[in-house]
């Protein structure tokens, strides 16, 4: 008989650079640091994308709209975001993170990262030892300064994290997950909803030990199907897997933040296009196929509307992107408020099956295939933004 | 006449016959606390120290029936915060003691603030009270006796003038007799440090047995792994077996003559790697043992 399986205890390192935005341009001008620091476009009604440390004492929070921003921060420099330069200081974090494991997670350029770095003590040391050393090396090479937390799970390690920003560490030892997070206000936990939050200030629930000290049962009177995860949550456990790049957790995504907020539907459905013929041409390079296209719209007023739409058997055309995308926004499209940004985001992914299709699929010309090749090399040759297909060619 | 604590593992008592026997009294004895830097090693599982399928939880109550003295060492990653200390106090055998390492931002990375750090680490630290050995302040190679290190040090010492302390230099002009003078004026423990001899890094510290403080000597055992001691990665730095001769020629050249200076002393190993720190403090509390029995 072969031996029981055990799991191993994990050990997941959470960084997270505070105020992302604000320290990758704070790298690029030095002359920005210490000084209160907005990150919004200066449109008729923008909103604060990121703020500085001393604009957050002041007041300035995200999502606030400028004008009353610099109303209360007065003297604050206002810089656009460069979402592209974000993504780039992104991109060399987690350079510095692959030396130490091929497991490693992160947001878009929210300056997030989930290493799990079990079983690799042999290699890199101590668990400790990799989060101090990540710390001391990009603050060398990018110049940014993480916070790094050490817990058994990403939330473990994600609530740990709130608790030392905008600078510092902190470890939670294995077997001390519920001790730490007991005394905690249940406004650290992650993935609560307004509404839930608010259903517990009404039970006088303010701690997750109170939050804990309930049965699944009892939670299933206010909370309904959440209980399991309000149980779970406040109890420290999280299996979630640290999803390594190309898992099928993983995700393709690009956004668009308009020069000018618009309503003009033509203008975002021309935006969305091009995105999806970027994702098309990521999905064929990585030689997968996204099942699912999500269009996420952010309005003037610091909402955001999410819609999306799938196929069951995936796709990396850029054809069925687009229109998978736009079936996406025609259910997003509920608000007259002028938009600020869009998003495409391209999940549930999986691999290209090599195998030919029996029957033809609706939406899936054969003939495309020889487009889409020939599409992929010109924009490997001369760049992406060269070649992209027509809006008025027929889906 | 030598006396072996067995109730106490990890810990011997060393006889002094050259200490002063005055009146009659029965001759001194000095006891020695045997233990490792850290405890909390999942290696150690896969090394057998800790049996197959040990949490990281139940390892302080394992390590406590082989040594009597551990090193907590992660509090020089983070600032010591005193709730989880003392949780972790509630399930440390009742024999066992602790010395704590002076986090990093007061010695590797410090900054201005580093008073409010220190306040902070004091609190941090305030469970283990008497159980504390020493708190041991690693200072880094680049560390030199500057005239500014020098006044930082005397501050960071006023600081911690109520506490055991102990002090790990590593850098080479820190060996001079004014320093030990003062050390001794205050009190405070001049770690003694066995490291790899490497000739060609002449500013390292020396391996030496300065006695400083009548009440403590500080053993730290960091291994002798020449190419890996510069290499950056502690799995290659500590990574070394000492072999039972090693140990016993450390005793009879440096043991004793701090055992007959101080009140007790504290022997610890760095080289975590492959729980070979764990396998060398077994090993060199039998050698104590000889010792103890008049054997060294």
């Amino acid at each position: 008989m072969g031996q029981s399986f055990r799991m191993q205890e994990r050990s997941v390192l959470h960084f997270n650079v505070a105020d992302f935005a604000v320290a990758v341009e704070q790298v690029a001008d030095v002359s920005l640091r210490g000084r209160p620091l907005l990150i919004a476009l200066q449109a008729g009604r923008a909103v604060v994308y990121d703020m500085s440390e001393e604009a957050y004492r002041d007041g300035v929070r995200k999502g606030m709209a400028l004008r009353e921003a610099t109303r209360i921060c007065r003297g604050a420099a206002v810089l656009a975001p460069r979402l592209g330069l974000y993504q780039k200081a992104m991109a060399a974090f987690f350079k510095e993170l692959q030396g130490y494991s091929p497991l490693i997670e992160c947001g878009r350029a929210d300056g997030h990262f989930f290493v799990d770095v079990t079983g690799t003590h042999r290699l890199h040391g101590l668990a400790p030892d990799i989060g101090w050393r990540v710390r001391r090396e990009t603050r060398a090479s990018l110049g940014i300064n993480p916070i790094w937390t050490l817990g058994t799970s990403k939330l473990i390690a994600k609530v740990a994290s709130r608790l030392v920003k905008p600078v510092g560490e902190y470890i939670v030892m294995p077997g001390e997950e519920e001790d730490f997070l007991a005394p905690l206000p249940v406004t650290v936990l992650p993935g609560l909803t307004g509404r839930e939050l608010e259903k517990m200030r009404d039970f006088r629930l303010t701690t997750v030990g109170a939050l804990a000290g309930l049965s699944r049962h009892q939670l299933m009177v206010p909370f309904g199907s959440r209980s399991d995860y309000l149980h779970d949550l406040s109890r420290g456990i999280d299996d979630s897997q640290v999803s390594r790049p190309g898992a099928a957790g993983d995700s393709i995504d690009f956004e668009e933040i308009f020069a000018d907020d618009t309503n003009d539907r033509r203008q975002v459905e021309r935006v969305l296009g091009v995105m999806a013929g970027q994702a098309g041409t990521r999905l064929r390079d990585r030689k997968q196929v996204a099942r699912r296209v999500g269009v996420w719209l952010r309005y003037s007023d610091g909402a955001q509307v999410v819609r999306q739409a799938s196929c069951r058997s995936g796709t990396a055309g850029d054809f069925l992107l687009r229109k998978l995308a736009l079936d996406a926004l025609q259910r997003a499209w509920r608000r007259r408020t002028r938009i600020r940004s869009c998003r495409l985001v391209c999940d549930r992914l999986q691999r290209q099956s090599p195998q030919l299709l029996l029957f033809p699929e609706p939406g899936r010309d054969p003939g495309h295939t020889k487009v889409l090749t020939a599409l992929d090399t010109v924009r490997h040759r001369f760049g992406q933004g060269v070649i992209g297909i027509g809006m008025r060619a027929g889906l | 006449m030598a006396r072996e604590s067995s109730e106490v593992p990890g810990r011997v008592e060393i006889p002094c016959p050259s200490a002063p026997d005055r009146a009659g009294q029965p001759g001194r004895v000095c006891p020695v606390y045997v233990g490792t830097c850290g405890y909390s090693y999942t290696e150690w599982v896969d090394s057998g120290f800790y049996p197959e399928g040990t949490k990281s939880k139940a390892m302080l109550g394992l390590y406590g029936r082989s040594f009597s003295v551990v090193e907590l060492n992660y509090t020089w990653y983070q600032m010591a915060r005193a709730e989880p200390l003392a949780r972790m106090l509630e399930g440390a055998p009742a024999h066992l003691r602790f010395a704590a390492k002076l986090t990093r931002t007061m010695t590797h990375e410090r900054d201005n603030n580093w008073r409010e750090q220190l306040a902070l680490y004091r609190q941090g630290i305030a469970p283990l009270r008497e159980r504390l050995v020493a708190v041991l302040i690693q200072l880094p190679p680049d560390f030199d006796r500057s005239l500014a290190n020098r006044s930082y040090l005397a501050a960071l010492l006023d600081g911690l003038h109520d506490l055991p302390v102990a002090v790990e230099f590593r850098h080479h002009s820190w060996a001079a007799d004014p320093v030990f003078a003062e050390l001794e004026r205050r009190r405070v423990t001049l770690v003694a440090v066995d490291a790899p001899a490497l000739p060609g890094f002449a500013g390292l510290f020396p391996a030496l047995d300065v006695v400083t403080n009548p009440a403590l000597f500080y053993g730290r055992f960091h291994g002798r792994n020449r190419e890996g001691w510069r290499s950056g990665n502690m799995q290659k730095k500590f990574n070394y077996n000492y072999s039972g001769d090693e140990l016993r020629a450390w005793c009879e050249g440096h043991l004793l003559a701090m055992a007959r200076q101080a009140g007790m002393g504290v022997l610890l190993f760095n080289n975590h790697v492959r729980a070979q720190a764990a396998q060398n403090g077994l090993r060199l509390v039998e050698i104590l043992g000889e010792f103890s029995q008049g054997g060294g």
